[in-house]
């Protein structure tokens, strides 16, 4: 029986090397971008005050006195009434095509609409009025990373157009050799919620205040009778001493690209994706460069307090980031910014300081709290740390805070820092993974 | 998993009633084994052509039990797999039964089941690796006489699963793999 044994092992044997294969299969989910064309023309009558929506893909929110004003990225602004925090309502929708900053002055809400600036009369809020639009001022832009640009301008056919993508989600499955080991130095990128999204806000709330709060990650900024817009390498000043006619006054270059803007005292500050600039805005019709603070590349939004700068830089987003991490910086010599402590961070996103708190939002890791009185030892004073939450960006209202992620709009009572209570959520309604 | 050792055990404890032993039952008896893991892989990684690699990797494993009769071993396996990007640490529940035969050469049976552990494995940056279940039945040949130490040659076919996420690549936000490691097992060994 033995030896009969042994051909029959050997036909096994040679039968299963012959069959025996490693089965690997990748699923993965890419984006891909379909082209589409839109005229300006059709873009332009579109801008109006339509019925409420829900929150689909929020941006940039900006607080002015009751009202919340949240962007659905290239589609809009949802107008909030927010005079009771717990219970925050849609008001109405404004349709702005190509949509994703928002600035508030008194009753005048400037939006950029791809290639325009929109100012619109806000004094009803359910019923916003176009009143105003600079034509042709943005060129191109992006959106969550995917680039829209004017076309036609010089054309002899006088039609002007916007060329942009939609996105959607592919899911695949591949056979792959098991082993495959591919270098994680190619390109990062994170699909991106909101690499535009801002919040800004530049201290504590009043509504007194003509001008609103929007967050760290703002690219729009009101101050003087100007308006600054950031886009790509330079910052591009509006003259609005008439409200409703926002005048394009000049540009200014850089040779940095600036992702976000914060003007503090008379400077503003820059986030650029290789360090923060510092300008001289003491003639806020002539921004002037000041100095410049490197560090590695990353996306970073700034805040200022007290002369020190917060400047968070993170990995996984189309700057293809190297670092995760808090820098603080002393700004009290403009001139020469000094480095005072860099603290390591998971993923850190937006922030709002309202000293001694600090408010970091860590992406998907949540909301940290900080207590900030020792610069030099933050990371050992976290108050504490959100973890089932995704948090964007914040905008600290003294005694309020909003804070925006890839699952919704948040509200938390911030009166004891130790003790944050939430108010309301607006959750977002995705339809894509 | 609780259920299969238990299975076992009583399906061992029933078989052990009618054997009549030279064999000291319960003894404690070993298993160690060095050997390769032979195969290929077919893919075509999202292309229309496929392309074939063979894979060899390399196995050790040591099963420790007790003799529950005078063919029928029973014990728990550990062992080691270098796969090219994953080292596995298979922990598994493994049976040993002799088939008659001469008495300084015998074929037997084994079998093992478990699980893969990814415990010795480092992953490179980006991947994070995980483990899965393994089975590996086979045949193999004991020489030596019984009671002694014996040289062991086997042949069993292994399957192990693992899973595996993987960096992103420009404009994906989700990459992950499903693997199968289906091998031909060649090991020898030792066994008293």
């Amino acid at each position: 029986m033995k030896t009969q044994l042994l051909p029959l092992i050997i036909v096994i044997f040679s039968f299963g090397l012959f069959s025996c294969n490693d089965q690997c299969k990748e699923t993965r989910i890419t984006r891909r971008l379909t082209p589409f064309t839109r005229s300006l023309q059709e873009i332009r009558s579109s801008v109006k005050a339509e019925s409420k929506r829900e929150l689909i893909h929020p941006g940039k929110i900006y607080t002015k006195g009751n009202y919340l004003f949240i962007n659905e990225i290239k589609e809009g602004i949802h107008v909030v009434d927010n005079s009771d925090p717990s219970n925050p309502k849609f008001i109405s929708f404004i349709n702005i095509p190509g949509n994703g900053d928002i600035a508030v002055r008194n009753n005048i809400l400037y939006a950029d609409s791809y290639s325009d600036l929109v100012s619109l009369d806000i004094a009803d809020p359910a019923n916003a009025k176009e009143v105003g639009r600079v034509e042709n001022v943005f060129q191109f832009g992006q959106f969550d990373g995917v680039g829209w640009s004017l076309m036609g301008l010089n054309s002899s056919t006088g039609i002007i157009s916007i060329q942009d993508y939609t996105v959607d989600f592919v899911t695949e499955t591949v056979t792959t050799n098991c082993e495959e080991n591919v270098s994680p130095g190619l390109t990062w990128f994170d699909s991106g919620f909101l690499t535009s999204a801002s919040f800004n806000s530049s201290g504590s709330a009043a509504s007194a205040q003509p001008n609103g709060q929007a967050g760290s990650m703002a690219r729009f900024a009101l101050y003087d009778k100007y308006l600054y817009t950031v886009q790509q390498n330079r910052l591009h000043l509006f003259n609005i001493s008439s409200p409703s006619q926002p005048v394009d006054f000049t540009t200014v270059n850089t040779n940095f690209s600036i992702e976000t803007i914060f003007p503090y005292q008379n400077k503003l500050f820059l986030g650029t994706t290789t360090g923060m600039i510092i300008f001289d805005n003491s003639d806020p019709s002539a921004p002037r460069q000041m100095s410049v603070f490197q560090h590695g590349r990353a996306c970073d939004p700034v805040v200022v307090q007290n002369d020190i700068a917060y400047v968070t830089l993170r990995t996984g987003t189309a700057c293809q980031g190297t670092q995760n991490q808090l820098d603080l910086v002393d700004v009290s010599n403009p001139d020469v910014p000094k480095l005072i402590k860099t603290y390591q961070m998971e993923n850190p996103h937006g922030l709002s300081i309202d000293f001694p708190t600090l408010y970091l939002c860590e992406g998907d890791k949540g909301l940290k709290v900080f207590d900030v009185t020792d610069k030099l030892a933050i990371d050992q004073h976290l108050l504490t740390h959100y973890k089932d939450i995704d948090a964007y960006d914040v905008i600290s209202l003294g005694k309020t805070l909003m804070l925006i992620g890839k699952d919704g709009f948040y509200q938390y009572d911030v009166t004891d820092p130790r003790n944050i209570r939430q108010l309301s959520k607006i959750p977002v309604n995705k339809a894509v993974p | 998993m609780k259920i299969f050792i238990s299975l076992i055990i009583s399906l061992l404890v029933l078989h052990v009633a009618h054997a009549q032993d030279v064999v000291v039952k319960n003894k404690y008896i070993n298993h160690t084994e060095f050997g390769g893991l032979f195969g290929r892989v077919k893919y075509s990684n999202g292309s229309s052509q496929n392309t074939v690699d063979s894979r060899t990797s390399l196995t050790l494993q040591t099963f420790n039990g007790i003799q529950l009769g005078r063919k029928l071993g029973a014990g728990i396996t550990l062992g080691a797999d270098w796969y090219k990007s994953a080292l596995i640490n298979p922990v598994a529940a493994g049976i040993r039964y002799d088939l008659s035969g001469r008495s300084n050469a015998r074929f037997f049976v084994l079998a093992d089941a478990g699980y893969g552990f990814t415990w010795l494995h480092q992953d490179s940056d980006g991947y994070k690796t995980k483990g899965g279940w393994m089975i590996n039945p086979g045949i193999g040949l004991r020489i030596g006489s019984v009671n002694t130490s014996s040289f062991t040659l086997s042949l069993t076919y292994k399957r192990q699963e693992v899973s595996a996420e993987k960096p992103l690549l420009w404009n994906q936000i989700e990459r992950d793999e499903e693997r199968v490691y289906n091998r031909i097992a060649a090991r020898i060994g030792i066994s008293f």
